[in-house]
């Protein structure tokens, strides 16, 4: 329904009426108070000005005056001192005025600070003998803070010693300007002052105050300072702790003890303060003390505690530091750990972080050291050298007593051979029987701690000299086989390389082993020693992974010594007997071969070989050897032992079904055991967070130089799968060129076969997926009992790696 | 008449004791209140001797000592006064030609001597 506009009303706003008289009584009202106000603006700002003025005025007519008393001499004429009388009654009489009197203090308060010397003095004088300090004695009644502290300020200033008195009242006063006024102007005054002012101060003193005090202090001529020791008993903590850096400025160093009690003072400041008073005044007794105090001290306390151990500590701190290095978590605590460590013992620790390996340095090792480095030198820097190792100077020299003359390797003759055979198979024995084969970690442990005591206990010189052909050993201070810890073979037996163990320790080393060397091989320790015997392929192998071309072997097999193998080992079971001793060996009779060649020669191959044997109390040492396929099982297996992981598991099923030596199968399921205690399930192997994921190639890939990563790049395009594929793609953003166009080539070549790999694959695969099941490998199932097929394939991580590192090898060998 | 002094100082109180110093010392001294007018005199007469504040309206201690030296070319003893702990003030006054520094507070009676001792070198 719709309503005619006629009909609709709409209320107007309407204003409210406003009479307009109020408006213009408004406007009057602000106009006045606008007048008033700037009026009043006028006026005060005139009275300053004309004030200030008159001040002007009143400093240029006192001026001379006090020129005129400053400088007044009595050997001034007549008519000077006329005029210095009639300036006199003048002055005293102005300041009968309470302005000109204010104005006169001002200059004498202003001249005050510009001069120095007899004029100093004078003014002061003048001060008081007209009586001004009077006035600000007055200040001090006041009720107003502001003129209170100038009444001291001025007071201060103008040194009125008998203000002194007066002044001490406020030393606890509650407005704080006040009190920091008094506490300058007691100290100032008098020299009991700073007494007065510790003994009775009872609120905080400020760091700026502190800095103020000492400052008045310092500029006090002829200033004796009192002990301040006597306040480190103050129940005022800030009076402690201003005691203890008055302490430290006037090198009092009397209050021994009570500094060191002062470590366990409750406030941090406080202890940061004794420490370093007990730094500067070198307070060794407090090495103890700042000890105790450090667990339960806070981040800054332990970083001090720590800087004083460094300056005052001794060897006898190392073992406390070095706890503090294991136990200690902070980074920045540790850091200080680590300096303070190496304050007291330099280069005790030594960098480990970011330290590249050893094989990263291998062409310029090679470079700098071109045949000085043989197989002992490897072996040496592959030991562990435990640090006190670095505390050998110059050379060792171990020399058995009492040992045959005659057994060197490079011209043994075989009934000697065979008696290294025999005290070899013993010395197994023993060691089996000491050792349980189940904590190879504690072996490598154990091996590391005696490869390190003999040397050490026996104060032996090490000589590694650079000879061509032959390396001799002596070892004079070794009076029987006792005094050699053996407790590292058993790992020279899980590792097959107890020959060259012995050659580590019979061989002549000169041991110009630079530091940084020495870390890198600690790193890269790995007790997979050489195996008695080698061929000449898997010796490559090794050294490729390690420092090829400085490696030496020691021995080469040439291919009557293989042929005769099992002839040895029947001659080196009838010689066996538990009834040799091994009481005294001649290790300086022990010679091994070094060439450039990384050959070995057994100079009589006519010879036979046998690990160690043993002659009229005698040991002599020779290679043994092994059949070729066990040998091949065995340096498989500790290839496998250094690179794998659970992923090898197949292959060891299968070297266990495919070998029948005893050694064979044991070392087998010994890592079958290793592997399936860190064999991760399934699952986890395979998902995207798992490292394994990733292209085995890598880190090697970043490693490596520009001829290198082409031949990586080609190993991908022959062993490689998805998991390059992320690498590849990284390759090309950022590789050269050719890498590139390398890398493209490898990439479109994974990803077909990634392609055909799928398709030939069974979908049933995602449904019915092994690795979607939840379950753990067995740890203690006996291998045998295991059918697992390898994968037909066989294209292990493990697989890869060694393919990759013979082509490497190849290449480099053209 | 003796020796003459050019005293430039803004502050009147010491200025004025100083002249009244030196005055008494026998020197004929001429005070100047702020750089301009140290110029202008300069100009116009160059004293024996020019004992300068480093902070001064219009022309600064430093720029009066390299007015006078590069300038004017005279080799007129200046010394300056300043206040303590402005190392940096001193080497510049002395690089460019200053004789002696003197810090504040100062004694009329040292600053006597070191008058003299310039002029008399």
């Amino acid at each position: 329904m719709l309503i005619p506009p006629n009909q609709i009303k709409i209320s107007l706003i309407s204003a409210p009426e406003f009479n307009l008289e109020y408006l213009w009584w408004l406007t009057i009202l602000f106009f006045v108070l606008a007048v008033i106000y700037f009026v009043g603006v006028f006026v005060i700002r005139n009275r300053i000005t004309s004030k200030n003025s008159r001040t002007k005025d009143k400093k240029v007519e006192f001026s001379p005056m006090i020129n005129e008393f400053l400088f007044y001499e009595d050997s001034n004429t007549k008519e000077e001192k006329m005029n210095y009388l009639n300036l006199k009654v003048q002055i005293r009489e102005l300041i009968k005025n309470n302005f000109d009197r204010d104005v006169l203090t001002e200059v004498i308060l202003d001249l005050r600070k510009d001069l120095s010397g007899s004029s100093q003095s004078v003014l002061i004088d003048l001060y008081q003998d007209l009586g001004l300090h009077n006035d600000a004695y007055e200040k001090l009644r006041s009720g107003k803070w502001q003129v209170v502290s100038s009444g001291i300020l001025e007071l201060t200033t103008m040194e009125v010693e008998d203000s002194y008195g007066l002044i001490i009242k406020f030393i606890n006063h509650r407005q704080s300007t006040i009190r920091k006024q008094a506490e300058i102007a007691v100290v100032n005054l008098k020299e009991e002052g700073i007494k007065y002012f510790l003994d009775n101060t009872k609120y905080k003193i400020a760091e700026w105050q502190q800095l103020k005090l000492l400052d008045v202090l310092r500029h006090k001529p002829n200033y004796t300072p009192p002990q301040f020791a006597l306040w480190l008993t103050s129940t005022n903590t800030h009076v402690v702790l201003f005691s203890l850096r008055l302490i430290k400025y006037y090198n009092q160093n009397e209050a021994e003890q009570s500094i060191i009690t002062l470590l366990k003072h409750k406030k941090r400041e406080i202890q940061a303060e004794a420490i370093e008073c007990i730094k500067g005044f070198h307070f060794v007794n407090a090495l103890l003390t700042l000890k105790l105090v450090y667990t339960k001290a806070s981040h800054d306390i332990k970083i001090a505690i720590l800087d004083a151990i460094g300056e005052l500590g001794t060897t006898a701190e190392v073992p406390f530091l070095e706890n503090l290095q294991l136990t200690e978590r902070n980074f920045n605590i540790k850091s200080k750990v680590i300096g303070t460590l190496n304050k007291i013992d330099p280069e005790r620790i030594l960098p480990t972080k970011n330290i590249a390996t050893s094989d990263f340095y291998d062409v310029e090792l090679e470079d700098l050291t071109p045949k000085v480095e043989n197989d002992a030198v490897d072996i040496l820097e592959e030991v562990p050298l435990h640090d006190t190792i670095n505390e050998i100077s110059t050379e060792i020299e171990i020399d058995v007593e009492g040992l045959k003359d005659s057994t060197e390797i490079v011209s043994s003759d075989e009934s000697e051979e065979l008696d290294h055979q025999n005290k070899e198979t013993i010395i197994e024995e023993l060691v089996d029987e000491d050792l349980p084969e189940e904590e190879p970690i504690e072996q490598e442990v154990l091996l590391v701690d005696s490869l390190s005591k003999p040397v050490t206990e026996l104060e032996s010189k090490i000589e590694l000299e650079a000879e061509p052909k032959v390396q001799q050993i002596d070892i004079n201070k070794v009076n029987s086989i006792d005094d050699i810890d053996l407790s590292f073979l058993p790992h020279i037996k899980s590792d097959d390389s107890i020959t060259e163990n012995i050659e580590a320790t019979t061989t002549k080393i000169n041991p110009v082993v630079e530091t940084e060397h020495e870390e890198q091989h600690k790193e890269d320790l790995s007790l997979n020693f050489l195996p008695f015997v080698v061929e000449q392929t898997s010796v490559e192998e090794e050294i490729l992974t390690s420092e090829k071309e400085d490696l030496e072997l020691a021995f080469v097999l040439d291919d009557v010594s293989i042929q005769e193998e099992q002839e040895e080992k029947s001659k080196l079971n009838t010689n066996k007997g538990p009834e040799i001793m091994i009481d005294e060996i001649d290790w300086s009779s022990v010679h091994t071969n070094t060439e450039e060649q990384t050959e070995v020669i057994i100079k009589d191959a006519d010879k036979k070989e046998a690990m160690i044997s043993f002659e009229n109390d005698g040991i002599s040492f020779s290679p043994n050897f092994m059949r070729k396929k066990e040998l091949d099982a065995m340096v498989l297996l500790e290839n496998i032992s250094e690179l794998g992981d659970c992923r090898e598991l197949i292959l060891l099923y299968q070297i266990i079904e495919e070998n029948n030596s005893d050694v064979v199968v044991n070392r087998a399921n010994e890592l079958i055991q290793k592997f399936s205690y860190q064999s991760p399930r399934p699952n986890e192997l395979f998902s995207n967070d798992n490292d394994l994921t990733n292209s085995v190639f890598a880190e090697v890939y970043h490693l490596a130089d520009k001829e290198t990563r082409h031949m990586l790049l080609d190993e991908m395009m022959v062993v490689g799968d998805s998991k390059e594929i992320e690498l590849l793609e990284s390759i090309l953003e950022s590789g050269s060129k050719s890498l590139v166009a390398k890398a493209t080539e490898v990439l479109e070549h994974i990803k077909t076969q990634s392609a055909l790999d799928i398709e030939t694959t069974s979908t049933s695969i995602d449904e019915d997926s092994i690795f979607n099941l939840d379950f753990e490998l067995e740890l203690n199932e006996p291998a045998e009992q295991k059918n697992i097929e390898p994968s037909e394939n066989g294209s292990t991580l493990f697989d890869q790696l060694c393919s990759m590192s013979n082509s490497l090898y190849n290449k480099l060998n053209g | 008449m003796g020796k003459s002094v050019l005293l430039a100082d803004d502050d009147q109180l010491l200025a004025s004791l100083l002249n009244f110093r030196l005055k008494k010392g026998g020197y004929s001294v001429h005070h100047s209140a702020n750089g301009k007018e140290v110029k202008e005199y300069l100009k116009n007469e160059m004293p024996d001797i020019i004992v300068s504040d480093i902070m001064m309206p219009y022309c600064s201690g430093i720029e009066l000592i390299d007015y006078v030296r590069n300038e004017l070319k005279s080799k007129t003893p200046i010394i300056i006064i300043s206040s303590a702990g402005n190392e940096q003030n001193v080497l510049t006054a002395f690089e460019l030609g200053a004789n002696d520094f003197i810090t504040k507070p100062v004694s009329p009676t040292e600053l006597l001597v070191r008058i003299a001792r310039e002029i008399n070198k």
